[in-house]
């Protein structure tokens, strides 16, 4: 895939370990720069998510963690002004090649917010949404299968199985971010993107959501942002740690914690940011 | 701090017992009083004569009820309005075939697709001045524009399209503000699913701003049945029903309610009462089934 657009000279050389181990980069940033209009929020990024991990983005509020978590799916399209340089590679593949249909992507990066955004239709009909809209099954057998699996994939099946048809809107709040979590899982994806999914939620239910993101690494590539650094260390295995669009430090989340290579990562260990 | 100003302090009257403040505290409950006893008052004022109308029309209109006075027309053998229901029927259904989906789909528009800029400001500001226009210069203007140069003739068409003129705005405002409601992250969960933008809309946007289009389009229709001068340039007035959709005339409520009652002729007289009493009944049933229905769609 050939990348049309130009690709500006690098900046000073970065701080970046690439993590070892047996995983393959599932996606790869080369040179990634991202603006709103003139300001570029995110500065030539280049960093590796491997297949099969957590990997978290990590940084002070304005950093551009969400911002760079958002090109991983094109969310940021949208967003009038928005431009990027460089490359993101899902499998060697440019996904901001001209070719690239952001519709399909998304079925491949799938997405969870921070604050629950549960349909206000019935919990059957919220994990169905996917699906249907995809065809991806084709009896009523089929679909209620997928849904009862990716609410199992979700923890969520044993609280919501007997009132399926009820709305979503009824159940708490954590409830609500593991349905999405299953809504999300029902499109059968290749990535989960995190943005924050356990900020909005009380402490319970935030460790049932750190659970569920370490069984979910098993079968899917995470991607997890967070401003909680114990969670980031809980739960990560390669953290990223941004600092005003630039990419200031990654590696494996032990080397970033306990043996910080930039004083700005160690400033921010330290709560002193 | 002085002995004396503590010592002051320590023995003053705390606040919810000072005079002052228990004064006021009465005063407070007496104008209380006042502004409900006035606000109670105005309400009764408002539903007394309203009573007292619906009263008469109920009295009048159903001494002379029966089926048929519902059927027939003012000069079948036994009078009746049932020409004019016919009438009132193609023509809410005609305005409506036209008004609604136009308005919900450029209410979908300018809350979706639109960017934004100034034409799609001029066109909201276009649909606000549609509204204030008032309704007997619209049946004018398409009295000129359909039953002449078109020449359509006085006909239910030329009558629809007026009516719809003057139902759009409602449909295409409050259908714009409606969507607008939606919440952003609904509409993100969506696309993050891979959802295409029309598909967001058909399947979850739609169906959450329901209750909010439905309030549009009963205001509509309850102004279409309402409307008079429109109709009566646009469409005269007939006692029988209509041959075809253009160059014949049709009969309406609104013009039996108008013309008849002031006939030379008693029973004229009767029918107008009893065409009004028809006319509220349907409004009634109307904003009954209405609030039945968006209960039902609200309890999502």
């Amino acid at each position: 895939m050939m990348n049309e657009r130009e690709v500006s000279q690098p900046a000073a050389p970065q701080a970046q370990s690439q993590p070892s181990g047996p995983s393959n980069a599932l996606i790869k940033l080369v040179d990634f720069s991202a603006y709103y209009g003139n300001l570029e929020v995110l500065k030539h990024i280049n960093l590796s998510i491997d297949e099969k991990r957590i990997t978290v983005f990590m940084g002070p509020s304005g950093c551009g963690k969400s911002t760079l978590v958002r090109t991983l799916n094109r969310m940021n399209d949208g967003v009038p002004g928005f431009r990027t340089h460089g490359q993101i590679l899902l499998e060697g593949q440019d996904i901001y090649a001209p070719e690239v249909d952001p519709v399909l992507l998304k079925t491949r990066v799938g997405m969870v917010f921070q604050k629950p955004n549960p349909f206000p239709i019935s919990i059957y009909d919220n994990v169905a949404f996917g699906p249907r809209i995809h065809k991806l099954t084709k009896s009523k057998v089929e679909l209620d299968a997928l849904v009862a699996e990716s609410l199992q994939k979700a923890a969520l099946w044993d609280e919501v199985k007997d009132r399926l048809g009820k709305s979503a809107w009824g159940l708490s709040g954590g409830q609500q971010q593991r349905l999405c979590i299953a809504r999300a899982l029902a499109v059968k994806p290749e990535v989960l993107l995190m943005d924050e999914p356990a900020s909005a939620l009380d402490p319970g239910s935030t460790s049932k959501v750190e659970e569920l993101m370490v069984e979910l690494k098993e079968h899917y590539t995470v991607v997890l942002v967070t401003h909680n650094m114990q969670q980031a260390a809980r739960v990560g295995t390669n953290v990223a740690f941004l600092y005003k669009g630039d990419l200031v430090e990654f590696g494996p989340a032990s080397d970033v914690f306990e043996n910080p290579k930039s004083p700005l990562t160690e400033k921010y260990i330290r709560g002193i940011l | 701090m002085s002995e004396d100003l503590v010592r002051a302090a320590a023995t003053a009257t705390p606040t919810w017992k000072h005079p002052g403040v228990v004064a006021n505290h009465r005063l407070r409950k007496v104008r209380s009083l006042i502004v409900g006893g006035l606000c109670v008052a105005c309400v009764v004022a408002i539903l007394l004569p309203l009573g007292d109308m619906l009263y008469m029309f109920a009295y009048r209109g159903l001494q002379v009820i029966s089926i048929a006075r519902l059927m027939g027309s003012p000069i079948s053998s036994t009078p009746g309005i049932g020409n004019a229901i016919v009438g009132t029927a193609i023509l809410t259904a005609l305005s409506g075939a036209i008004a609604i989906p136009l308005g919900i789909l450029g209410g979908v528009y300018m809350a979706e697709f639109s960017s934004g800029g100034r034409f799609s400001e001029a066109l909201r500001f276009a649909a606000d001045v549609l509204a204030g226009v008032p309704s007997i210069v619209l049946g004018y203007v398409c009295f000129l524009a359909f039953v002449i140069y078109l020449n359509f003739g006085y006909s239910a068409l030329a009558a629809g399209i007026a009516l719809a003129i003057v139902m759009f705005p409602y449909v295409f405002r409050t259908t714009e503000i409606a969507i607008r409601r939606v919440p952003e992250s609904i509409k993100e969960g969506a696309i993050a699913l891979g959802s295409t933008k029309t598909t967001m809309i058909n399947k979850l946007v739609l169906r959450f701003a329901l209750p909010g289009i439905m309030t549009g389009v009963l205001l509509a229709l309850g102004i279409s049945l309402s409307e008079t001068a429109p109709l009566l340039y646009t469409a005269n007035f007939a006692n029988y029903n209509p041959t075809s959709l253009f160059h014949s005339q049709l009969g309406y409520l609104t013009g039996v309610i108008y013309l008849f009652y002031t006939s030379n002729l008693p029973f004229d007289v009767q029918l107008s009462y009893l065409a009004t009493f028809v006319l509220i009944m349907i409004v009634l049933v109307l904003n009954i089934v209405a609030r039945i229905g968006l209960k039902r769609f609200s309890k999502i």
